[in-house]
């Protein structure tokens, strides 16, 4: 060994420097600062040097013959047995290796190892030797840096992670899309094994107590059926999920395997080990949670490397992460909820107004509730039912089911009749208390409960309702009837909005049918009056063939004041007719043409002209009290010898009807009956009804329409009667009447013909 | 497949296909003094599984090879498109496990498989002693970091595109065992964390269970648990010790697969 000459060192320095360098090889060996070691090629240690055995911790004689992979670590040894003892054979030489060795004390002294494997001139390994370097400050820097990188990733996985609920939000359009989301990215930024959002519903139901806030499961994913239903039945799941605070961690363990055993073991079943609950706030209120699973999922390819049976931690910046997702979806709901509720309320108002438009066309309280139940399904419930009070208990005019397979099951309710008051079933509740009752969730027991009898009872069952709301219809304090909506499993179940729509459409369905109630009471009064005001059908009258007809307006209660009259006159044979119109539909107009009728008759007593009843009825007038005008038109006619007399107050001119010609007699009305005085008197037509001949008397109805004016009747009653060659009064009726007036007759008419013969 | 796994064939064309695949760790480098011993009377096939050694690392997709199965996928493909029947299949390591899917996918391709200290199950399981803890296998996912520190991406395409100058390679320390330490730390979770233990009893062709001495990573109790659920299947103790018995002792592990394999026809 050559020492090197320093420039400007004495030579006594040198002297020394030289004894210094002029080491002792063995000294150089043991003491070296690295570890040198000697191995066979299969690992057992066959020299170390004084440092190694140092660093190692272990005497120099106990290392002899030990098996170097046995120092390490074990996570060492499976790199010496895959990486280390492979490149020996298969390079030689390995460098820079980072190796750990275990020490007696349960520490650990990280190492970097350089080796080289010695081969005999056949190239058979016969000697490894490896150099090894302390590097517990370099691998903890390498380890910090590591740690710095992953950190680095981590955070930028999480941004990553916030970005994408922050787009998907904006996409959710639903409540269900946001919990959607929400579920989706918190599972994924944690690796939950599931993830599900409880969301609070509608507002508590009415009529039924409840204990905990409702709850809804509105999205899952990776929970299996025991433990979502585990936790949706653990007590006070509900105000556990919406008690205030941050992301918590709720670890399977001794506490909760007490507070909550089922719960516990079906977590413990699915492999979980913890539940994470993060809030979801809105507008500063708890709106729900999500809850996370974490654990082993039973189906993974891979052994988890958690141990089983010790929770999982929540790193905190994982933690923050999770809350401003919850953050974030609590204001995407917000901005759903105002979208959805705006959209109910267009969907409401378009309802509520169709429901106006249909009613308003029905006639009478039988199509007002028959129309009613078609527009309430499906729109509003699955089935609609509607009592209305009658003389003894409840009527069911309809019921109707949304799905027409199951209509049958709708038209045997119909068939039950309910006692107003003293039963449990929803529709007597609503109407002895004349308030809304929303039964939420309606069990079997409660089904047993209400059923009237055993086939009612069935037909519930296989109703399968998941929810009803009875709606009582009140007008001026009066109980009309109940409106009854059942929601099913394929519309699901009623929310608070949806029972406010049903009471508005009750408000509407009361004051419909009070007033259809009230215009059916009127008109059949109106018919009966007028039923008994008018004349018998006329009596044989030899020489003359007599038809007449009554035919009432068709809409609601309209009655009128027609009215006709043929009167066989004693001792000459002479008959007097009468047709007459009184102004005005309604059941003053029916009084005063009784009346007029009666007055009528009573004049014929004397036997005056048609003209002269004119007059006295117009003397008279003022003496009778009567508030309405008429128009009027009176004759006489002899029946032997066709002799016929006519004279009108008003009114519109006869029709006489031979063979093919059809004329309208020239009879010149004078002012209407009640109509101011004029000096004009009545002018009385007089002519001969020739044998075969028919003379036809009518009231404005038959030719005036609503679409059409009168002269336009007029011509089409010519047309017609001209058409009608050869028929008789009875046939001519008839076909006047087909040919002019439609199926809706805007007014009353009254036919009078007479045929000589 | 030929290139993405970087598919070696030479030895006998007539002859049985015996197919080498390596373990976790290094490449088909480990088969240097095993393979040529059968070129004489087998067409020898060997290749690196994606994400190792020279295979194409783009065709790594983390989520495909997050299980055992896509490796036995591509060994099976690998078979298809040499158009081979009745191939031997040795497996080392994990590959002995990858070589029991392969086999129970496609029976018919393989006449027998070799399993090189096999481990269906690393992590200890109730009674089942596979070796390791949760914890050791932590440590080891540490030991892989710390050893790849070095590695960057920028040398893997001298490494991998130059397989046909290896002088190139050779500069690179280690260079037979590096590869991208993701797609090592990858490999080594399925590794290590799979449990294939009921896939044994679907292994239905002869099997060699060839057990080393003092192998810390497969140890004999688990070599013994494999050969009693293979139906059939041979046991074979080597001398050698370790776990790399074909770098070690290739001598005695080419005698044990010979002495098991039947006599080719057409030789004495």
């Amino acid at each position: 060994m050559t020492a090197p000459t320093g420039g400007g060192a004495s030579p006594g320095d040198r002297a020394e420097l030289a004894r210094l360098l002029d080491e002792d090889p063995a000294d150089l060996y043991e003491n070296a600062p690295c570890g040198y070691l000697s191995t066979l090629p299969g690992g057992r240690i066959v020299k170390v040097n004084r440092t190694f055995a140092q660093w190692s911790g272990r005497p120099a004689g106990e290392l002899l013959d030990a098996s170097f992979p046995d120092l390490l670590t074990v996570g060492g040894r499976v790199f010496y047995e895959t990486h280390i003892a492979p490149l020996l054979r298969m390079q030689g030489a390995v460098r820079e290796v980072a190796l750990d060795l275990a020490l007696p004390d349960g520490s650990v002294l990280p190492c970097l190892v350089n080796a080289v494997e010695l081969r005999d001139d056949a190239g058979a390994p016969v000697l490894v030797r490896a150099t090894l370097f302390e590097a517990t400050s370099r691998r903890r820097y390498e380890r910090a840096l590591l740690a710095a990188q992953r950190t680095a990733a981590e955070s930028e996985a999480r941004s990553r992670t916030l970005h994408q609920v922050v787009s998907d939000l904006a996409a959710a359009v639903s409540v269900h899309d946001v919990a959607e989301v929400l579920v989706a990215r918190g599972r994924a930024a944690t690796h939950a094994t599931g993830g599900a959002v409880w969301l609070l519903a509608g507002e508590p139901p009415v009529g039924r107590p409840t204990g905990a806030p409702p709850l809804e499961l509105v999205a899952e994913s990776g929970i299996g059926p025991r433990l979502r239903v585990a936790l949706e039945e653990a007590g006070g799941w509900g105000a556990r999920l919406l008690r205030p605070g941050g992301v918590r961690v709720v670890p399977l363990g001794p506490d909760m395997e007490q507070a909550e055993p089922l719960l516990a073991a079906a977590m413990a079943e699915e492999g979980a080990d913890s539940l994470v609950l993060v809030p979801v706030t809105a507008d500063g209120r708890r709106r729900g949670a999500l809850v996370l699973v974490q654990g082993t999922p039973g189906d993974d390819e891979l052994i988890s490397l958690h141990e089983p049976g010790t929770p999982s931690d929540l790193t905190p910046a994982d933690a923050d992460l999770l809350s401003t997702v919850g953050r974030q979806a609590g204001q995407a709901l917000e901005r759903v909820w105002l979208y959805e509720e705006t959209a109910r309320q267009a969907a409401r108002s378009a309802f509520l107004l169709d429901a106006a438009r249909l009613m308003s066309a029905a006639t009478g309280v039988g199509e007002t509730v028959q129309r009613l139940a078609e527009l309430a399904v499906p729109r509003l419930a699955e089935l609609c039912v509607i009592d209305l009070v009658g003389e003894h208990g409840f009527l069911r005019p309809a019921a109707r089911h949304a799905d027409p397979t199951r209509q049958h099951l709708a038209d045997r309710l119909r068939e039950l009749h309910l006692p107003m008051s003293g039963a449990a079933h929803p529709t007597v509740q609503a109407a002895e208390r004349m308030r809304t009752v929303w039964i939420r969730e309606p069990t079997d027991e409660w089904l047993q409960a209400i059923a009237r009898d055993e086939r009612h009872l069935a037909v519930v069952r296989e109703l399968d309702l998941t929810g009803l709301v009875a709606v009582p219809l009140v007008a001026a304090g009066r109980l009309l009837g109940v409106l009854t909506l059942g929601s099913g499993r394929r519309r699901g179940s009623f929310t608070a909005a949806d029972v406010e729509v049903a009471e508005q459409l009750a408000l509407q369905v009361s004051q419909v049918v009070d007033k259809a109630q009230r215009l059916e009471q009127e008109t059949r009064t109106s018919h009966t009056l007028q039923a008994n005001l008018l004349p018998p059908a006329p009596p044989p009258v030899p020489g003359l063939e007599v038809a007449v007809r009554y035919v009432a307006a068709t809409r609601g209660a309209d009655v009128g004041g027609d009215f006709y009259d043929v009167v066989p006159l004693p001792v000459d044979g002479t008959v007097a007719l009468a047709v007459g119109d009184v102004v005005g539909h309604d059941i003053t107009a029916a009084a005063v043409m009784g009346q007029l009728r009666s007055v009528h008759r009573v004049l014929l007593a004397d036997r005056p002209s048609p003209s002269a009843i004119i007059d006295r009825f117009q003397a008279g007038w003022a003496l009778l009290g009567l508030q309405r005008m008429a128009t009027a038109l009176f004759g006489s006619l002899d029946p032997a010898t066709g002799q016929l007399r006519l004279a009108s107050a008003g009114h519109l001119s006869p029709l006489l009807v031979d063979g093919s010609t059809a004329e309208f007699l020239d009879v010149r009305p004078s002012r209407m009956l009640g109509a101011p005085a004029s000096p004009a008197p009545a002018v009385e037509w007089a002519g001969v009804l020739p044998v075969g001949a028919t003379l036809v008397l009518f009231t404005d109805g038959l030719v005036e329409s609503r679409t059409a004016d009168i002269d336009e009747g007029l011509a089409q009653l010519l047309d017609a009667a001209r058409s009608a060659t050869g028929a008789g009064p009875d046939e001519l009726c008839d076909r006047l009447l087909a040919e002019l007036t439609g199926d809706h007759r805007a007014d009353d008419v009254a036919l009078l013909a007479i045929a000589r013969v | 497949m030929i290139v993405r796994n970087r598919v070696r064939v030479s030895g006998t064309p007539s002859g049985r296909p015996i197919v080498f695949a390596h373990g976790f760790g290094c490449d088909q480098t480990m088969w240097r003094h095993v393979a040529p011993e059968f070129e004489a009377d087998h067409r020898v096939v060997l290749f690196d599984h994606v994400g190792s050694g020279g295979s194409d690392l783009s065709a790594y997709d983390p989520d495909r090879y997050g299980s055992l199965r896509a490796y036995a996928d591509d060994v099976v493909a690998l078979c298809r498109e040499l158009e081979l029947t009745d191939v031997v299949l040795v497996g080392h390591s994990v590959s002995a496990m990858i070589g029991a899917l392969a086999v129970a996918r496609a029976p018919e391709l393989f006449g027998a498989l070799v399993m090189i200290g096999p481990n269906p199950r690393y992590v200890d399981d109730g009674d089942y002693a596979g070796g390791f803890s949760r914890a050791d296998i932590v440590g080891l996912l540490d030991s892989l970091d710390a050893n790849h520190l070095g590695w960057s991406a920028s040398i893997a395409p001298v490494i991998m595109g130059n397989p046909d100058h290896p002088e190139l390679a050779e500069e690179l320390t280690n260079s037979f065992c590096r590869t991208d330490p993701d797609i090592a730390r990858q490999f080594a979770r399925v590794t290590f964390l799979s449990d294939n233990r009921a896939d044994l009893p679907a292994v239905c062709v002869p099997t060699l269970v060839l057990q080393c001495s003092e192998d810390a990573i497969a140890p004999e109790v688990v070599g013994r648990y494999v050969h009693a659920h293979v139906p059939g299947s041979t046991f074979t103790q080597l001398a050698a010790t370790g776990h790399c018995p074909h770098l070690s002792a290739p001598e005695e592990t080419v005698a044990a697969i010979r002495a098991w394999l039947p006599v080719p026809a057409g030789r004495p």
